[in-house]
């Protein structure tokens, strides 16, 4: 116990920090279902989202544009996306998997072009964490906490915004009428195709922010397969989030909070095979599925597609 | 009083048939008008005409005196016309409020404006008398109350005529009366509805006028005051074959299969069984008359396998109790099932014609070989060639998928594959729904060919003529209940129909 | 009457043919694609293109050298295929793959084992395993109804580090992170300048293509994946059926991993074995829209891309990295080819184009 003890601000350190790029994928693929689109290719556009941050920031040196350039990046690319699964109607899944073996491939790319240019390019910039006075002074977590990147406290700041919108906007009602039942909807006058490509901009962004956080405020490299499936793993936060801002931001800090023990684990037991500590996450996701999993809280019509002339 | 809607010489056209021929409606403010017919009379054609889906290919309508162009479900709200389906449009996740003013465009504010418009549905819940809890997630409402969600959602964007259809379909009976009650303020409030309902008594106690519709034609409109429950049955009926061109039996075999006092979720109304009991026989034809979403699918399912009784008991023919319901197990005791939903549970769409007709025997000797592992290709390619021949399957060939076919292709595909092997007992659940002439024809011919060979055949169908026209025995199936037996030969139809509207 | 046996209205045939032309136009459009980016470098795309063939199929041992590179895809794109002709989304063939290099490694070097002995149990070890990673997503789907992309995916990552487990701590190669070389007399022997586990693979396919079409188990197994209500009415044992697909989906990928180990240099597990190849598996059975030959030739061309790929970065210098997105340009023009055709506008223009040219060619 005494282990955990002085352990714990390092876990809720690497809590907060694995948090936030789960909890963007997932706020994204949230507006996504809540649209009726399944986007399974998260992991993908969070690989152009790091490597194109990286990029941006390292050659502009402002992180503020590698973040908003790889955001566009992720919207291009969920683009193709909205475009077959909306206007082609194509699987949603299929599309979505091909999404996930196109766009890590375009990251690559982009990096070996980058970095082969220049192998100074290998390491790019990295933002600076701010902490907010007062609070980051408490003993014990208000480092951890208080003392975070910008972008974390902006994704954290999110969570009530999409709740709001959700809850309180004419558009967040109409958007959540389509996920759940497009014929209705479209014969209330809400344009059902709008809205799904609506969706797709929103997730395209969302998630290409957080797989730019990985790159900006994570570590500042780029490699291939720096992912690591968060993208997956942000498909099953949704799941125990239960299609809610709030549920997903939990299951986003219980997840970073098992990726923060594993790492302090890590540290901890440097003899141990720490591979078995490595998947801890996965693990954790697995069983939390088994537990809170059904899938019965989402979104009824997401998933199927939407053909207009079908009345 | 004044005329609110007249619809002049409607009719509509598929194809070369009409759903609809020279329909004329006429209702007046403040009543109640009911659109009375059976199923396929062209009553759902009719409102989708009136509420813009369809385009009528011929006549008029006009809306106080002035006539309109309905192109699309806009227009219709435009015009002051809401329907209120029968099957809900509502979104189950979410409130009734936000049912309610979902889509609304009211209020120039992108923020929802929830507490002003509570404060307009409330006060029309108030004039209405229509209770809802508006908070209250639409999915866990009774029927009764997402009802009420649809008819404000109408009332809320300023419908002065509201069509209903068959709005009595899914409630209770004290539902029922707290609809009418509501559908008489609003009457009483210069508002007019259309009431479509097959239920006679409902349409006499609610009624001002009824219109009635016959094969896709109007046949005449009276009032209630001026006319009797007999008349409009007649009416709606018209003139019945009874004389049948197949011959009836009267004299059955042995019991093949008896259900006794069978229930399966008996507390819901239409999608249960409630003390369930009768007896196919041998050698007979037992039709299951009643409006559709009375039982028949529980029913179905039950003596197909599928799911098993909450109660009671069901016996096979040597009068043991069958303990073990599966599909499986039924298939093998050589029960043969024509189902409710051809594309859904009797076809593999994406497999060949030659893959359906043995879709259920690719274990048999006859079609592999090493007990059951190895498929017989030749043996399957000249099955399926027989049996496309033998009962005229037009395709081009065997190989094509079951879906490029026409749907009364695709049924006589099951068909061959279901009475192949001589079943002990058939059941077919609405066989000839939206099939030809020809093709129906064939398919009554099969089933009572199967009769004669000695098989028991239970018919489930929601088109009386068929029942009449098939049955040696009839019974009629109301809410999950049976209401009545009745001999095949010679039956009293007027007697029956009454049944099938719950009386 | 024996005429009308194979024959198919146009409709039909026209939809067979689009339904093959789609994938090579894919393939086509993918290549020019990305020849325009070879150009966009200022390199000569022919130059790249040639380099390519020339890397892949320019001799005999580079031809065994792309066949050997398409083996492990054949393995995980089977696996794919079997499990989508059930309606599984079995993503985890990657984990599979791994779990059955394991497997192999474990059984070879944990019980000393040398000559055909090693060979032959580290096969089946293999198999075993990985059709019990694949077990495990199909008793999650049936019992809690879980996602199996999501739990497929998730496993990947528990064998990957398993792996790492099992290079770095059990049974590693003097501390380095790898574990030693299966002993020569245990792998697979070699035929034509290829390991005999190309031919396995091929063999494999037609095997699984002929239990799909050609026995009763397979027609079940097709019966439930197009449509799973009309299965369990016809009385099949939908669940049974599923997770079989499941076992047999990882089974399969397992053996690729097994031959991957014991036929491929370095014959040995270290960081990256089997790294992404399950989803080129997963891209090589939706080209091949689940047939299972299609999938072997996919696969070679997948194998012919990546070898080639080296060449062409050599002579022209142009990353390797262009052949990724090839391969990914080929599975999302294939897919929304795929859809394309089967829009009621598309289909409708189609068929009258068709109907068009064949009054030119009666009026000829």
């Amino acid at each position: 116990m005494d282990i955990f003890i002085t352990a714990l601000p390092t876990i809720l350190k690497a809590m907060a920090m694995g948090a936030v790029p789960i909890l963007l994928a997932s706020l994204g693929e949230l507006f996504s279902e809540r649209g009726g689109l399944v986007n399974i290719g998260l992991e993908g556009i969070m690989a152009v989202g790091a490597f194109v941050g990286f990029a941006v920031a390292k050659v502009t040196g402002n992180l503020w544009m590698g973040l908003l350039v790889a955001m566009l990046a992720g919207i291009a690319v969920n683009m193709i996306y909205a475009f077959c699964t909306v206007t082609l109607c194509s699987d949603q899944v299929v599309t979505s998997m091909a999404i996930n073996i196109l766009a890590p491939a375009i990251a690559l790319f982009g990096y070996n072009l980058f970095v082969g240019a220049n192998p100074a390019n290998a390491t790019g910039e990295q933002m600076a964490s701010i902490a907010i006075p007062g609070l980051s002074q408490i003993p014990f977590i208000g480092d951890a906490l208080f003392n975070q990147t910008p972008v974390a406290y902006l994704a954290f700041l999110l969570v009530p915004c999409v709740a709001v919108f959700f809850s309180r906007f004419r558009a967040g009602l109409s958007f959540r009428s389509v996920g759940e039942n497009p014929q209705a909807a479209e014969t209330l006058g809400i344009n059902v195709v709008r809205m799904k490509y609506v969706a797709c901009v929103v997730c395209g962004a969302l998630a290409a922010a957080g797989g730019a956080f990985l790159t900006l405020c994570y570590t500042p490299i780029y490699t291939d397969g720096i992912v690591m499936g968060r993208g997956f793993i942000a498909l099953a936060t949704l799941i125990f989030g239960r299609w809610n801002a709030f549920g997903v931001l939990a299951a986003s800090l219980l997840f970073g909070f098992f990726d923060g023990t594993s790492v302090a684990l890590q540290a901890q037991f440097q003899a141990a095979p720490i591979m078995f500590f490595k998947m801890i996450p996965y693990v954790f996701t697995i069983v939390a599925l088994i537990f809170f999993g059904s899938r019965s809280a989402g979104p009824k019509a997401s998933g199927k597609p939407y053909l207009r002339e079908q009345r | 009083m004044a005329e609110l809607l007249r619809m002049t010489n409607i009719s509509k056209r598929f194809g070369s048939f009409y759903a609809n021929k020279n329909v004329n409606l006429e209702v007046e403010r403040g009543e109640v008008h009911t659109l009375l017919g059976e199923n396929g009379a062209g009553k759902s054609t009719l409102m989708n005409v009136l509420i813009g889906l369809y385009q009528p290919t011929e006549g008029t309508i006009s809306i106080n005196g002035k006539e309109v162009r309905i192109a699309s479900p806009a227009d219709a709200v435009a015009q002051g016309i809401g329907m209120v389906h029968q099957h809900f449009m509502l979104i189950e996740n979410m409130t009734g409020l936000e049912n309610i003013i979902l889509g609304d465009k009211r209020h120039k504010s992108l923020m929802l404006q929830k507490a002003d418009d509570r404060k307009t549905v409330e006060e029309l819940m108030e004039r209405y008398g229509l209770e809802i809890d508006l908070d209250e997630r639409v999915g866990e409402m009774s029927i009764g109350m997402q009802q009420r969600v649809e008819i404000m959602k109408v009332l809320f964007r300023g419908a002065e005529l509201l069509i209903l259809d068959e709005p009595t379909a899914v409630l209770t009976d004290l539902e029922v009366q707290g609809l009418f009650d509501i559908m008489n303020s609003l009457t009483s409030e210069g508002k007019s509805i259309i009431f479509i309902s097959h239920k006679m008594r409902e349409v006499m106690q609610i009624s001002d006028r009824v219109t009635v519709l016959r094969r896709g034609e109007s046949v005449e409109t009276v009032r209630v005051a001026d006319t009797t429950e007999q008349e409009l049955a007649d009416l709606m009926i018209g003139q019945k074959f009874t004389e049948s061109v197949y011959e009836k039996v009267e004299e059955a075999g042995a019991p093949e299969l008896t259900l006794k006092n069978v229930s399966y979720h008996p507390e819901v109304k239409h999608g249960g069984l409630k003390d369930v009991s009768l007896t196919i026989h041998r050698g007979e034809i037992l039709g299951v008359a009643g409006i559709d979403g009375n039982g028949q699918t529980p029913l179905a399912e039950l003596v197909t396998g599928l799911i098993s009784p909450e109660s009671g008991e069901v016996t096979g023919p040597d009068g043991a109790k069958i303990a073990l319901f599966s599909p499986e197990a039924f298939i093998g005791a050589g029960v043969g099932n024509i189902p409710e939903d051809r594309n859904k549970m009797g076809l593999v769409g994406d497999m060949t014609v030659a893959e359906n007709l043995v879709l259920k025997q690719t274990t048999s000797d006859r079609f592999s070989s090493g007990h059951g592992a190895w498929l017989k290709m030749g043996a399957i390619a000249e099955f399926a060639e027989e049996k496309r021949q033998e009962n005229d399957i037009r395709c081009t060939s065997v190989n094509q998928t079951a879906r490029s076919l026409s749907g009364g292709n695709q049924q006589k595909v099951i068909l061959a594959r279901e009475l192949d092997g001589a079943p002990t007992l058939l059941v077919a659940v609405y066989p000839t729904r939206g099939l030809d002439i020809g093709a129906t024809e064939f398919i009554h011919k099969q089933i009572v060919a199967q009769r004669d060979a000695g098989c028991a055949v239970l018919l489930i169908s929601a088109d009386f003529d068929e029942v009449l026209k098939l049955s040696d025995r009839i019974v009629v199936l109301f809410e999950g209940e049976i209401m009545g037996t009745y001999p095949g030969a010679n039956p009293p139809i007027k007697e029956i129909s009454l049944a099938m509207a719950g009386k | 009457m024996t005429k009308s046996k194979h024959t198919l209205s146009a409709e039909e045939r026209r939809e067979k043919t689009l339904m093959v032309l789609t994938p090579v136009a894919s393939v086509l459009l993918a290549l020019i694609v990305g020849a325009i980016i070879i150009a966009c470098l200022g390199k000569n795309p022919l130059q790249g293109y040639a380099a390519l063939l020339q890397g892949s199929l320019g001799d005999l041992p580079k031809i065994g050298k792309t066949l050997e590179r398409a083996c492990p895809l054949i393995f995980t794109g089977l696996a794919a295929v079997f499990a989508y002709k059930c309606g599984v989304f079995n993503l985890g063939g990657e984990g599979q793959f791994i779990m059955g290099g394991c497997a192999t490694a474990l059984t070879v070097f944990g019980l000393g084992l040398t000559g055909p002995a090693a060979l032959a149990l580290g096969l089946i070890a293999g198999i075993v395993v990985g059709g019990i990673w694949g077990l495990l997503p199909g008793i999650m789907k049936i019992t809690r109804g879980l996602n199996e992309m999501i739990t497929t995916i998730m496993l990947n990552y528990v064998a990957m580090y398993f792996m790492e487990f099992v290079f770095k701590n059990l049974f590693s190669d003097q501390g380095l992170p790898k574990t030693p070389a299966i002993p020569k007399d245990g792998r697979l022997p070699e035929l034509l300048s290829a390991h005999i586990g190309v031919l396995m693979a091929i063999i494999l396919g037609i095997v699984i293509w002929y239990v799909l079409f050609r026995t009763s188990f397979g027609f079940k197994i097709r019966a439930t994946g197009m449509n799973q209500t009309a299965a369990r009415v016809n009385g099949f044992p939908v669940r049974r059926l599923v997770l079989l697909s499941f076992v047999i989906s990882g089974a399969i990928a397992g053996m690729g991993g097994s031959i991957e180990l014991l036929g491929k240099a370095p014959y040995r597990l270290a960081d990256g074995f089997g790294s992404g190849f399950g989803f080129d598996g997963v891209a090589i059975a939706l080209i091949a829209q689940l047939n299972p030959i299609a999938a072997i030739v996919v696969a070679i061309l997948f194998g012919i891309l990546s070898t080639g790929g080296t060449m062409m970065q050599s002579v022209i210098g142009v990353p390797t990295a262009i052949i990724d997105i090839t391969r990914g340009l080929i599975i999302i023009f294939a897919v929304a080819g795929m859809a394309m055709i089967k829009l009621p506008a598309i289909k409708a223009f189609i068929a009258s184009i068709g109907s068009k040219s064949k009054k030119v060619e009666a009026n000829a």
